[in-house]
């Protein structure tokens, strides 16, 4: 079975090149586009592995990380930040509210495949 | 001095009393002799109260202590790094940077005291942060379009999204190439554009040294891995903490450790090392890499260098990390060197000083009596 990735992200543009570094390894991807549309997901069925955008309407990033991290059913799926907040202060933050790892943009797909290979081991 | 038609004596004191910055006269044992009114003002106190008393304690800022004696055992101007030299001052909900200048004052041939000068620089500090805040906003814009850009053209590169022809790989490899130097220079802008203001603008605070280490080292530990290079650290206990503004040293040590890696080849070993002596903490960053040539060693702090090295990929960058680099330890009022032997490896080492007490300072409230 494969692994379901959700990628909470509000750019069309990077939804379709994350999209396309996915489906070339075979993971399943669920896309939402705010913060609340990634909560009401992650309640609905728990993903594998969360790819987190910090600036999306109306729930941010950060938002998000503090509950799936501060909830017992859902702190154990690895959370990768991916944004283009690169400031030392930010990337601070989301690690102190759990974030299991931080890239920044712009990133090359075989930095992505690295890291999700790393978090879902399983997968070929 | 009484000029003619003048109703006001041109004289020292009405000079000195109608200076924009504070100024005080201390002697040898840095008492208060004069002041004058605007550091009375500045510091809710007058003549009549300030004489005889240490100005240190006057003025609650701690750092002149070691700035007068500094002057005094130089018998010269104070001559610091503008960290050192910069006070933070906070006065009823109101924050000030004054920048300290001291002159030392002589008496017939012999070193009397000295003359100790705030300038106000807050409306400096503002345009900095302006400014800061400024560039962020641009660079974190570019980085959004530049993310669909690298990856579709890696995607393109590998074929994964069709065939390509020769002359089309080749194509993508340039515009490849050329988004990684977007990429690097978006990565530098902050920086960039404070060295070419000839400013940096740093705000240190007493900084645990392992927490930075941990912090600069961490995010390259992975990378470390997976190219078969030992990481260490080696950090005695019991260091003191270190004056620094926490992002801009981890930047240099992860700035130093990114480096070590590019040129180091699996096997080898890079060691993250700090050291006190003194007032001084001693960080370097060694690694079991290919080395630099002697010939190249003093050019590598300068903007734009990059060293090359036998058959190794360039970093895709513009050569800016080293004088950036050295940039922000000497604002901290440190040094930054290398030493190198090519075919053994590299030691980078930077100074920070350890902190030696309050850089900054809340006044009394002021009691205002009747305007």
């Amino acid at each position: 079975m494969s692994k379901k990735v959700l990628l909470a992200e509000d750019e069309r543009n990077v939804i379709l090149g994350v999209r396309t570094c996915l489906d070339a390894v075979g993971y399943q991807i669920e896309i939402v586009e705010d913060g609340e549309e990634a909560l009401n997901s992650i309640r609905k069925e728990h993903p594998d592995l969360i790819l987190l955008d910090l600036l999306m309407p109306k729930v941010d990033g950060f938002e998000v990380l503090k509950e799936v991290k501060g909830n017992n059913d859902t702190k154990n799926i690895p959370v990768i930040v991916l944004t283009a907040k690169a400031e030392e202060e930010d990337r601070q933050r989301a690690m102190d509210l759990g974030a299991d790892s931080y890239m920044t943009k712009p990133f090359k797909p075989q930095e992505l495949w690295d890291l999700l290979k790393h978090y879902l081991p399983e997968m070929e | 001095m009484k000029l003619s038609n003048s109703p006001v004596p041109v004289n020292l004191d009405t000079i000195a009393n109608n200076l924009a910055d504070p100024v005080f006269l201390v002697d040898r044992n840095k008492s208060v002799v004069w002041l004058n009114q605007k550091a009375g003002e500045l510091f809710n106190t007058d003549s009549k109260s300030a004489e005889g008393k240490i100005v240190t304690e006057l003025t609650g800022i701690t750092k002149l202590d070691n700035l007068l004696e500094d002057v005094f055992e130089q018998e010269a101007e104070l001559k610091c790094s503008y960290e050192e030299a910069s006070v933070k001052v906070k006065r009823m909900d109101q924050r000030y940077f004054f920048k300290i200048a001291i002159n030392p004052v002589f008496h017939e041939g012999e070193l009397w005291g000295g003359l100790v000068q705030f300038t106000d620089v807050t409306r400096f500090h503002e345009m900095e942060k302006i400014k800061t805040d400024f560039v962020s906003i641009v660079s974190h814009e570019f980085r959004t379009p530049l993310t669909t850009i690298i990856v579709g053209v890696e995607m393109l590169k590998e074929g994964m999204l069709g065939d390509l022809t020769p002359r089309g790989k080749e194509v993508l490899e340039a515009i490849g190439a050329d988004c990684e130097r977007l990429s690097r220079l978006i990565d530098n802008l902050m920086e960039l554009s404070r060295i070419e203001s000839g400013t940096i603008y740093i705000e240190a605070e007493p900084t645990d040294v392992s927490d930075l280490v941990q912090e600069a080292v961490r995010p390259l530990k992975f990378q470390a891995e997976k190219q078969g290079v030992e990481l260490i650290t080696d950090l005695p206990p019991n260091l003191p903490p270190v004056a620094a503004d926490f992002n801009k040293a981890v930047w240099v040590l992860t700035n130093l450790v990114g480096n070590a890696l590019r040129y180091t080849d699996p096997e080898g070993t890079i060691s993250v090392r700090v050291r006190q002596r003194g007032k001084r903490l001693f960080f370097s960053v060694e690694d079991t890499g290919c080395g630099i040539p002697k010939d190249q060693q003093e050019k590598i702090f300068r903007k734009y260098i990059q060293v090359s090295g036998e058959g190794r990929k360039g970093s895709g960058g513009v050569g800016l990390g080293l004088a950036i680099a050295k940039d922000i330890v000497m604002a901290h009022g440190g040094e930054i060197w290398v030493d190198s032997e090519v075919g053994k490896g590299t030691t980078f080492t930077f100074t920070f000083p350890v902190y030696q007490g309050e850089g900054s300072v809340t006044l009394p409230e002021i009691e205002q009596e009747g305007g």
